[in-house]
């Protein structure tokens, strides 16, 4: 990929930044850290690698995303909004009542939301029976899953992994945003499932471990998918959770943000920062 | 033939082949639960369309729900209440919020699993899944009527829950009745009681009416196959007309059918009641008929009991 290309990815990774910002100001709280953590992966998804057109959102050969994680919601409203699917001005209505961006997913109150996610443990599931059903119409279209990694705890998964492997569902590809916390503190220190990668492994899948917040690495990675033939695919993105705001960074207690006012002050300056450190690098490139 | 005795599973795994001949949407799932299901054939016939994941059955309803995402009519079935206590949450997210066209049959469902006691009991399946928005929950009692409601569980656009039994059950109507989802069948019309029955026992309904009858009670008789969603217009003109309500299920009292007749005629035409099921415990083990007859389900019971709810006002 063009340098010129990445810098564009990263300006819209800013926008999806500043989206989640804009949402949780109309709201005044939300889970912010896991959606923050994976705005990298969600920007490689929809402004590069998936197969979807936003006029069309039930085009029946789109590729397909699947938020198993639905609690980072705020990134997927994000993403669709920027990516055109609904008016922005949507996102000011999170948190009012009946709006179309409810604290997880709803497929249908808005276009190209997929599946109803909230619950944890049901989306790699769904995912396979995408996949399959695609495979059984001889359909190139993909399978993308975003799974957070306390998600792995929840026994359903590792069905959800033994059957998408004996099925063969190579066009399955799922990230696991590694953000390294949950709730109750260090996800393995509460619930351990180290070696992840000898896990999926065994499970019969195709395993690579990559920075999940570089995006020309994102996007090399899934065009080398799959990694083995008749394999799914698991990409183990490490990220930092609230990756942009300066002062919730690795904090778990910004899994769920409540945000006081001087800490929206705050995060715009920490995106302006981002933006002017972006501007730079593009003038660099310019000359 | 009337009386005739049919297996309840090979009478679905049949209907459901011969749906899926004409519709190639239609695929099977199985939790190692299809050869026990009555459809033990349709992996040879429809290979590309059978699909085995093992013991997993949460898994399987997520399967589900993805493969209907894509068109396809996945049916389900498995021991009964291993597709709907076990997956709850999946039903209802999966199924029931995400409105996908599943049909997931509990087989061998109420005590019919007789001697393998409560872990295999299935008395609350109605209960839990009556709850979730925009499922149709149907629970035939003949094998004619079990054809019939496969056909139209799979021409229904909608998550479906149907449930079974396991012993060969006597077929009690004609191959030409009429069967439609969410209306019941007026099997003998009477002006004394309303006898509403469901699913496996509606063949002990069925005797008890005629005994009854003998006893110089007349007694509306009927089959409520599908439960969700309801008859109203059946159950509301057996209260305005008789005002005697008296429900027979294989079933929990708390939740089932005889629950959701008080929900409607407590609120829109009370009636007088009596609910025959199973009270708040964990169902004994033994011989399927000696078992319904602890807990009052043989014909001469349901007689005894609406006789004494009738003279006890």
């Amino acid at each position: 990929m063009g340098k010129n290309e990445i810098l564009n990815l990263e300006y819209t990774a800013l926008n999806l930044r500043r989206n989640i910002l804009r949402l949780i100001r109309a709201g005044e709280s939300g889970h912010v850290g896991g959606a923050l953590s994976s705005v990298e992966i969600l920007t490689a998804l929809y402004f590069n690698l998936l197969k979807i057109d936003p006029k069309k959102p039930d085009w029946p050969q789109r590729d397909r995303f699947v938020l198993s994680a639905g609690h980072k919601c705020l990134v997927l409203y994000a993403a669709l909004a920027e990516r055109g699917f609904f008016d922005k001005s949507v996102l000011d209505t999170y948190g009012a009542l009946d709006s179309r961006v409810p604290g997880h997913p709803n497929m249908h109150k808005l276009p190209g939301v997929e599946t109803n996610t909230g619950a944890l443990g049901h989306g790699l599931s769904i995912a396979g029976g995408m996949s399959l059903g695609l495979k059984l119409d001889k359909s190139d279209s993909k399978v993308f899953v975003v799974m957070g990694d306390g998600e792995l705890a929840e026994g359903s998964n590792w069905e959800a992994a033994s059957a998408a492997a004996m099925h063969k569902l190579d066009k399955l590809i799922v990230f696991v945003d590694r953000n390294k916390l949950q709730i109750s503190g260090p996800t393995v220190e509460v619930m351990s499932y180290e070696p992840l990668e000898e896990r999926w492994r065994s499970f019969g899948w195709g395993v690579r471990t990559i920075d999940g917040h570089n995006l020309e690495t994102i996007i090399d990675t899934v065009n080398q998918t799959p990694f083995t033939k008749g394999k799914p695919s698991v990409i183990i993105a490490d990220t930092l959770k609230s990756k942009g705001l300066s002062f919730a960074e690795g904090k778990v207690s910004y899994h769920y943000w409540k945000a006081k006012p001087q800490e929206l002050e705050q995060a715009e300056k920490d995106l302006d920062v981002m933006e002017k450190l972006l501007k730079t690098k593009m003038e660099e490139i310019e000359l | 033939m009337i009386n005739e005795l049919k297996d309840p599973r090979k009478v679905f795994g049949e209907a459901v082949m011969e749906a899926a001949l004409e519709n190639q949407n239609i695929v099977v799932l199985s939790a190692d639960s299809s050869s026990g299901s009555g459809l033990g054939n349709f992996p040879a016939k429809f290979p590309d369309r059978h699909f085995e994941f093992g013991i997993m059955e949460q898994g399987v309803i997520g399967f589900a729900c993805g493969l209907a995402t894509t068109g396809k009519i996945p049916v389900f079935a498995a021991i009964a209440p291993f597709v709907t206590a076990r997956p709850y949450e999946m039903f209802r997210n999966d199924l029931g919020y995400m409105n996908q066209n599943v049909k997931v049959v509990g087989r061998c469902a109420g005590l019919t699993y007789d001697q393998l006691g409560s872990t295999h009991h299935s008395l609350d399946d109605v209960a839990i899944i009556r709850t979730i928005p925009g499922v149709t929950v149907i629970n035939p009692g003949d094998p004619v009527t079990i054809g019939k409601a496969v056909h139209a569980m799979l021409n229904h656009l909608g998550p479906c829950y149907m449930k079974i039994g396991n012993p060969p059950m006597p077929v009690l109507y004609p191959d030409d009745i009429e069967f439609r989802l969410g209306k019941g069948i007026v099997i003998q019309d009477g002006h004394d009681v309303a006898l509403i029955a469901t699913g496996t026992v509606l063949s002990k309904a069925v005797v008890a009416a005629r005994l009854l009858e003998e006893a110089g009670v007349s007694v509306r008789l009927i089959d409520m196959h599908t439960i969700k969603p309801l008859d109203h217009d059946l159950i509301l003109s057996a209260a305005r007309e008789i005002g005697k309500i008296v429900t027979v299920e294989e079933h929990f009292l708390a939740g089932g059918l005889g629950s959701a007749i008080a929900e409607l005629c407590s609120q829109e035409y009370p009636a007088k009641m009596k609910m025959i099921g199973i009270d708040d415990l964990y169902a004994s083990n033994g011989p399927y008929e000696q078992l319904i007859g602890k807990y009052g389900l043989q014909p001469d019971q349901i007689k005894e009991t609406v006789i004494h709810f009738l003279t006890n006002k």
